[in-house]
Formats: C-alpha cells, structure tokens, sequence
C-alpha cells in the first residue's frame, strides 16, 4: 500500500532541504471525488499532499509552463522541480526527454504505484452514487472503491468505476522516479486495445458516422490541447493567435504564417484539427487519457490516440515512454518493418 | 514586390500538345497578375527554345520564369542556365510539368488543360516566392576509392591511378584478381585469362599511385560526394610480407588441411597458404579460422621454420582511415551455390561441377594441371551434360534474371573439353541461346560445327548418381523426346548472384540494390555506371551479371567519372537545402534522427544545416511537428500557396 505518510515526509524533507523548487502533487479537491493539483512550496503545506483514486491529473502538463517560467527569468532557478507522477505520468517524462524538451535534472520524481488499482472515472463513480455526493473515496484492499457519503459508506468493486485507461494500462508503476511510493506490482493485461475494438469493428459508414457525429460537437475549446503534456509547441498549426512572435520575427515571416485550417467549429475545420492531433500524436501519447477526460462535450477523444498507439505497436513493434533513449516512431525505421503500403 | 514573371508552355511535339491546349495555357496564364509575358513554342528544350526564353527575360524585364514541360529531373537544369543566360538568378526558375503529370496520363483534352493550367498556376506562385540562391561550393580531396579488386575494379583503379591521381584499392581477399584468375581461357578468343589479368595485376602492385589494401574490408563510410572519410579495417595475415621470402616452408609442416577455396573445392590448402602462385601481394596467409590454434599459440609449427621471422602471431586487426572524393564499387558476383540446386543434386555428387569447377578443372594451374578428370575417380570423362540456366531464369524457385555469360562459357566449355578430351562427346542443355556481341555467334557455331557439341533445347528435371555415372533426365523440346543420358560429368552453369555481403556494404554505404540484391544504377540507360549518391559508382558484375569485356568498359567509365570529380577543386552544390527557423525549434531532434545524409545536427538545443551535406530532401520538414525546417524554395509558405493555386479557380 502507499503510504501517504511516507510521501508527505519525502516531501516535507525536499523542501526543507532546499533539494527542489517546489513540488507538483494533489491535494484535497473541492467535489469529493476528484484531488486537485498542488503547487506547494512551504513545508508546512506538505501536509496537504493527497494519494487516492482521485488523482487523476497528469501533473508533467506543469512540466511545460515551468519551463517556459524559466525561459523568462534572468537567474532563474536551477534547482529541479518535485513532481508526483503515477505510471501513466512517469511515461510522460521519458517521452519528454526522449524528445529533450527537459532534462532529467529538471524534475525530482515521486513515483506512486497504482498497485492493484488506478485512478477513477468521475462519471462512473456518478452514475452509481446516483446523485448523492461523496465525501472521500479510497481503494480498500480488495480492489473496491469505498465511497463516504452522508449516508455512510459504500463499496463499489474496481472494475465497475476505474478510467477505462487503467482497466487497459500496462505499466501500473513509474517506470522512471527518484523515490517510490508503494508496491512494485508486476500486472500484465491482454486488454490493451480492447477499446478500440469497439471502433474497428464498426463499417466504414458507420465509422465515418460515429465520428461526424462526435466532431460535430468539438467547439473548439482546445481543453484537449491545454492538457496534454505533449502538446508543448509554441505555435499551433491550428490557431494564429498562438504563433510565437518574438524581437526578431520579421515582418516577412509574420505574412508568411499559414492559416491551414480555419477558427471556426466548421466541421471539415475540426476534423482536421481531431486528425493533424492525432497524427501529432502518434508514437508520443503515452494514454493519460487526460484530453478525454477534460472534453466538456464528452468526445471519446482518446480512441484517436489509442488506435494509433495499436499501429505503432502492431506494426512497427513500438512503444512509447519506456526508454528515452530510443529514436522516436517518426524518425526511426527497421529492416523488417511492414512497407506493403508502398506500391 | 510584384513579380515580372514569364511562362513558357512547351508542345513537346505531340507529347504534351496532342492532349494539352497549350495555346489556351499560355493565353490563360498571361492574365495572371504576375505574369508578364506568357508564350507556347513546339520544342522549349532545343537552341531556338532556350534563346526563346533567353530573349523574352530580356525583352520583357522579367525576374522569373516558369517553364511547362516534362519533369523537372530531365530538363530543370537546362532551364535554369537559360535563366541564368537571360540574366536573372538560376532559382528564379521553376517547371511545372504538364507533360508526365498531366497530358501523359490523361484523354480528355479540356480537362487536362485545365489541369495544365493549375499545375502551372501552382508553379507560378512558388517561383514568385523564390530566393535568389547562389550555388554552395567546396573543396574537393583528390583521391579515389575502388572497392573490389577483381579485373572491374583493377582496371578502374589502374585508369584512375594512370592519370596521375591517388587510388586506395580495397579487396576483402588475401590477393587481388578476382574471378577472372580462376578461369582457364576467355570466349570468344580463347585466350588464356590469367595471361591477359597477371600483367594488369603486377601493374597495380607496382603503380606508385595505387595504394592496395588486401585482406580488408570498409568498415564505415562518412561524408559526402568530394569528401568521404573511410574507415578499413585490414585483417591480419600473420605474415609480415616485408620479411618474407616465398620459401614456402611453412606450408611443408602445417599440419592442417582445408578446402582450397582458389579451386573451388577441388583440392586442399594449409592454414598457411598463398592463395596460388601469381597472387599479389605475392606472399603467405594465415587463416586463422583453420589454424589449430593461434591465441594461445598451440601449434606454432610455421614460425619454428620460418628462417626470416616472417611470421608474427600477435598481428592484430588494423583500422585505417581514408580521405578519398570519390569511390568505385566494384564487388563483383558469387556463383548461386549448388547446394540450391535440390534438383540437381543439391552439390553432393562430386562429378557435378559449377561452371567455375569446370575453369579449374581445364585450367593449366589447376588441380589436374588441365587435364579434365572426373573428381570422383580421376577418370577422363567420355560423355559430358552441360546444363544452361541452372538457377537462371527460373523465377519460381531460383532467379528470374538472365545471368547473360552462361551460353557463352558454356560454349567455351563444350569446347575446351574436346580440345582436351578428342573423343568424347559434349551435350548442352538450353532454354535459348543469346550470343549477342562481337564474335559471339560465330564462336558457338564453332563448337557445333567444329566440335560436334550436341545442343538440346529443352530443361533437365533431375540428376542422380546410377551405376557410377550420373544419370540425366532431360527433354528435347525440338524433338519432342524425353532424354535420358548417363554421363560421366555434369557440369552446371550457375547463376551469377551478387557477391556475399554486398548488401552490407551497400547499406553501409548508403547506395541501394536492385530486387535481385545487384547494385542498383541511378539510370538504367542514362546513368548506368552511376550510384544514386553522388561520388559513388558502380563497375562490373556488381551492377548486373557481365563478361569481361562489358566489365571492362563500365570499369572505365565509372574512372572517368570519378576523374570529373577528382578532376576539379571545387565542387558545387545545390544551395536548395534545409533552413531552420530557430524560434520553433524545441531541439527534440526528430530531423536530426530521420536526416538520411547525417545533415543535421543539434547545437545548443537548436538544429543547425551542414549545407553540404544536405540535398534538400525534405523530410525534416515532414518530420518536424513544429514546422522548424524547411527545404529553401519549397517552403510550407510556397506549399500552401500551390495549393491554393491548384484548387482555386
């Protein structure tokens, strides 16, 4: 079991110990059943560090504006930043090394164990509350989610509220971290895939349906985008308004910023946005299932991603976050990889 | 600024203008706004065309032109010189090609003009965003490469090194010489090859400019066309040849026997052995895969006789390195091996030669002192089966290709061995018989007429051993029988398959292989001696199966070709190559990775272009997710343009 004993006083010590600027972890949330991301400098609020199944954030997001916090400064601080990451998260970092976008220096990594578990669906967990409002939630040894509410407690098995991730996630632990929190449970699933068999089985009309009907609904909110830990470019292919304009941009090369797709939720507009991220993403999401989770018009955003992760791995035999020394999907080939597409 | 550009739309003949309206093209792009002059003409390529063009920049003030024509790889030089001819910068030159993109593949005459018009509007927009580029030049090192020492790559080195240049020849065996100092005599003449190769063998040992590098392989290969850095590695012989005195001692108490590998088999070699007498460098190997044991000594019989102290078993494998500006791979062909043959007996009956056993077999040097005896019993054989295409043109189980010299050696050994066996009697087995070249034809119908050599056209299903012969079951295809001859030999002439490890080294080298694992030619007809990197060319049967002379003449030709290289100081390079925008690049290094020219490189977190080394591929641009590099004139700004362009109305 984790012990948020443990964590609190690792963390408590690296901040009197001056070892990291500050740590990235949960804390308590306002809803009961999801944590909060905390931002905690001073000691003394190491007490409000949190572990449950509602922590579900992936907090090297953060990683991206720490960085650029630091690009601004004179002296900036070099010490590294504490981050708590789950296994999900810690393949994060190694894709963000791989692609050297940090350096290992950069972050001090509290790794937590999922261990038998995960972390929660909010909707599932509110569909079997049924309108009534949790208190706290934690796993209890069993694999059942003890939910307080003002009624007293109930108990939910597992598998009936985790995030459809962690039901397919095959790490459970950090594959990378300074200290570790928990068990290093070995979990295996053959269920890596199993959610985008839903899709692939469908026709091609019912397919092109599907996600006409779901993009219909994208109002370009970029929630997807703001979350997601890869998506660090300065300048987005999709919108004008983030294109990096520093002293020495010419006036030329501000004319020559091309608008490849237009603002507007049209929807030949955002199916192209869905897919250039998705393609963007291929061989690099390491499925936080973050963009899903914060789409406020609920678009099974991760299905693009997950899909694209099955082809890397069934063809090209790759997988992401693992190692950030290996060659990215893109500018990597072997011998014997599949070229039966080339005619 | 607006652009004063001009369009030029070429008939082809009929090419383009029997599908294209190429008048309307030329009216219709005349109304662009940014085009000042617009005109058609029958052939834009020949002299009249380019002073065409020559005379319209001049006339019309123009400060770009775009030519609508064939594809850009045929004729986009000639137009940028007539543009530089006019007097405006050579990348202010763009080809739309409206012929293999558009009236080659299309029916339709009003469609595909209105396609040619796109496709030319698309054009216009991208010159009218290109830089003036200056052409990117550097120093050239002035010494060659030949990789292969057999009589393809002897001669390129030897045409090379006459013409007063420094050439490292590499030969991965003990001694140069190749295949052609197996064989016994050469069709159609007849003449002894090791007669005709000895005296090019001793040239190249004592040519002051040629550097030999036997026993070696290239290990690594970097740098570009001009400039390559070559890494070798030179295995050791255990013989220092300096000291050595040819007293051929030590192979009197070597106590191992091997397989001969100059003889194919047919007889045995020591450990410690001289390839065979004319070797160059005339001196002993070692083989250190058969020597009973070497590190620790165990047997150490050679050294003890060794009067002069030639032999040093703490040789170890040396690296040398090599500057050279450019490189003839010249790595020659293996027989496809017996053993593939299940058919045929899958090379366990020992009276069933390959074409080159048979060379041994006449050969004044080889294991019979060229009288032609069975292996098995030593008998003269009375009735001998030749069988044609034995892996060749047999694209189900074996090759598909032709490997070309078989019917022409097969001939020569049908003869050969009534020359040295009066009375017996040479069948031939083949599918067809092609005897292109000078003397070819007159010299098989010599082996009919003068030999008696009975040709049967058709295919032999099986051979196996009967009652001490080896039994042939065959079909006349003319005849209409099925034939059945127990012959005392059987020889087969083999495919020619590129030499082992070629593949390797084409990998290393960064030069690809045709289907069939041959060095693939940059043309097939245009460039045939050509690489498609630039500072690498091909000789020999490396390229494609040949005899000796057409080994001979790619030989020269790859020298000459290099020579234009050597021949110079500087070389120039195209400056259409990759430009990083530094504000957005993250230095993830995904270009750097995928760069298949090793051009890019990471430096304070940002990619930088080494413009020499880059040839403008692109795919960093396609690789890069931030859009932080691009290829100089076909920028994602012009892309977008062309696009725009095209689907526009």
């Amino acid at each position: 079991m984790v012990n948020l004993d443990d964590l609190k006083k690792e963390a408590l010590n690296l901040l009197k110990d001056e070892k990291v600027k500050y740590i990235i972890g949960y804390t308590e949330g306002s809803n009961g059943t999801s944590a909060a991301p905390a931002f905690i400098k001073n000691p003394e609020d190491t007490d409000k560090l949190v572990w449950n199944p509602g922590c579900f954030h992936n907090l090297t997001r953060f990683l991206r504006d720490e960085k650029k916090r630091k690009a601004r400064e004179k002296h900036p601080d070099e010490r590294p930043v504490g981050i708590v990451v789950k296994g999900c998260d810690s393949r994060a970092i190694n894709v963000l090394l791989q692609e050297k976008y940090i350096k290992r220096d950069d972050v001090f990594i509290l790794g937590v164990s999922c261990e038998s578990t995960g972390v929660i669906d909010e909707k599932k967990v509110a569909k079997k509350l049924k309108g009534k409002k949790a208190q706290k939630i934690e796993w209890d040894t069993n694999r059942n989610l003890v939910v307080t509410t003002e009624d007293g407690t109930t108990k939910i098995p597992a598998d009936e509220v985790l995030a459809e991730r962690c039901v397919e996630c095959p790490v459970h632990s950090p594959v990378v971290y300074d200290i570790f929190f928990g068990d290093k449970i070995k979990r295996t699933t053959d269920a890596q895939f199993k959610s985008v068999e839903k899709i692939e089985n469908l026709s091609q009309k019912e397919k092109w349906d599907f996600w006409k009907k779901q993009f219909d609904k994208c109002i370009r909110c970029y929630a997807c985008r703001s979350v997601c830990p890869m998506c660090y470019c300065d300048e987005c292919v999709v919108d004008t308004i983030s294109f990096a304009v520093t002293a020495d941009t010419t006036a030329e090369e501000k004319a020559q910023r091309i608008k490849w797709i237009e603002k507007s939720p049209t929807p030949s507009e955002t199916f192209i946005y869905h897919i250039i991220r998705a393609i963007h993403l291929a061989g690099r999401c390491i499925d936080c299932g973050e963009c899903e989770r914060v789409c406020p018009l609920d678009i099974p955003i991760r299905f693009l991603n997950k899909k694209l992760e099955k082809e890397a791995k069934s063809l090209f035999d790759y997988e992401v976050g693992f190692d950030p020394d290996q060659l990215s999907l893109v500018s990597s080939f072997k011998d014997e990889d599949p070229e039966d597409f080339i005619r | 600024m607006k652009k004063r550009t001009g369009v030029f739309v070429c008939h082809c003949g009929i090419n383009i203008a029997g599908t294209v309206d190429v008048k309307k093209v030329a009216d219709k792009l005349g109304k662009h706004k940014a085009v000042a002059h617009s005109e058609d003409y029958v052939y834009m390529c020949s002299d009249p065309g380019q002073n065409l063009i020559t005379n319209a920049i001049k006339e019309h003030k123009l400060d770009s032109i775009v030519v609508s024509c064939c594809s850009p790889t045929l004729h986009e030089k000639t137009f940028q010189n007539a543009a530089k001819a006019g007097g405006i910068n050579e990348f202010q030159s763009e080809i739309a090609n409206i012929r293999e993109q558009c009236s080659w593949v299309h029916k339709d005459k009003e469609k595909a003009t209105i396609k040619a018009e796109k496709i030319t509007r698309s054009a216009v927009e991208r010159v009218n965003k290109n830089e003036s580029l200056e052409p990117i030049s550097f120093p050239v090192t002035r010494r060659a490469m030949v990789i292969g020492a057999g009589i393809a790559g002897i001669q390129a080195a030897l045409d090379m090194a006459n013409t007063g240049y420094e050439v490292v020849l590499v030969e991965k065996n003990p001694s140069i010489g190749g295949h052609m100092i197996q064989l016994s005599e050469t069709f159609p003449t007849l003449d002894c090859s090791q007669c005709i190769l000895s005296p090019k063998m001793v040239e190249v040992s004592k040519h002051e400019n040629i550097k030999l590098l036997t026993y070696s392989e290239v290990q690594e290969i970097s740098g570009y066309v001009g400039n390559f850095n070559v890494k070798i590695k030179k295995n050791p012989t255990f013989v220092d040849p300096d000291k050595c005195t040819l007293c051929d001692e030590c192979t009197k108490v070597c106590p191992v026997l091997t397989s001969d590998e100059f003889d194919l088999g047919l007889t045995g070699r020591r450990a410690i052995y001289m390839p065979f007498p004319q070797a160059i460098p005339a001196t002993y190997t070692l083989d250190d895969k058969h020597c009973p044991g070497l590190l620790p000594i165990a047997c150490g019989k050679c050294a003890d006789v060794c009067d002069p102290g030639a032999i040093d078993y703490d040789m170890k494998p040396e690296i040398i390195e090599e500057e050279v500006g450019a490189i003839v791979i010249a790595t020659g062909f293996d027989l496809y091996e017996k053993e593939e043959m299940g058919e045929y007996g899958s090379g366990k009956y020992p009276d069933v030669l390959d074409g080159l056993q048979f060379e041994r077999l006449c050969s004044a040097s080889g294991p019979t002192q060229g009288e032609v005896l069975r292996p098995s019993d030593h008998k003269v054989p009375k009735e001998v089966v030749f069988i044609q295409c034995s892996g060749s043109r047999d694209p189900e189980q074996h090759c598909a290709y032709c490997s070309k010299i078989c019917c022409m050696y097969t001939a020569k050994h049908a003869m050969l061995y009534k020359h040295h066996v009066p009375d017996g009697q040479a069948y031939i087995f083949y599918i067809d018989i092609r005897s292109g070249g000078k003397g070819y034809e007159e010299f098989v119908q010599r082996a009919v007429e003068e030999d008696g050599v009975v040709y049967l056209r058709g295919k032999v299903s099986k051979i196996f051993e009967y009652n001490g012969k080896i039994r042939v079951w065959g079909v006349d295809t003319l005849a209409g029988k099925d034939i059945e001859i127990d012959a005392d030999m059987v020889v087969l002439a083999q495919a020619m398959r590129p030499s082992k490890d070629a593949d390797k080294l084409a990998k290393l080298l960064k030069i690809s292989i045709d289907k069939d694992g041959f060095l693939q030619e940059a043309h097939p007809k245009l460039r045939p001696v050509e690489s498609v990197t630039a500072g690498m060319f091909l000789a020999g049967a490396a390229q494609a199966p040949k005899d000796i002379p057409e080994a001979v003449a790619q030989a020269s030709g790859a020298a000459a070709k290099a020579l234009a290289i050597l021949s110079q100081e500087n070389l120039f390079h195209s400056p259409q190559v990759a430009k990083s925008i530094p504000n957005l690049c993250t230095g993830c290094g995904m270009c750097v990775d995928v760069c298949p020219y090793d051009a890019l490189s990471l430096k304070n977190g940002k990619v930088e272009v080494n413009e020499v080394l880059c040839e403008g591929c692109g795919t960093c641009s396609a690789t890069c997710l931030r859009a932080a590099i691009e290829v100089k004139n076909i920028t994602p700004y012009q892309i977008y343009e062309m696009i725009n362009a095209s689907l526009g109305g």
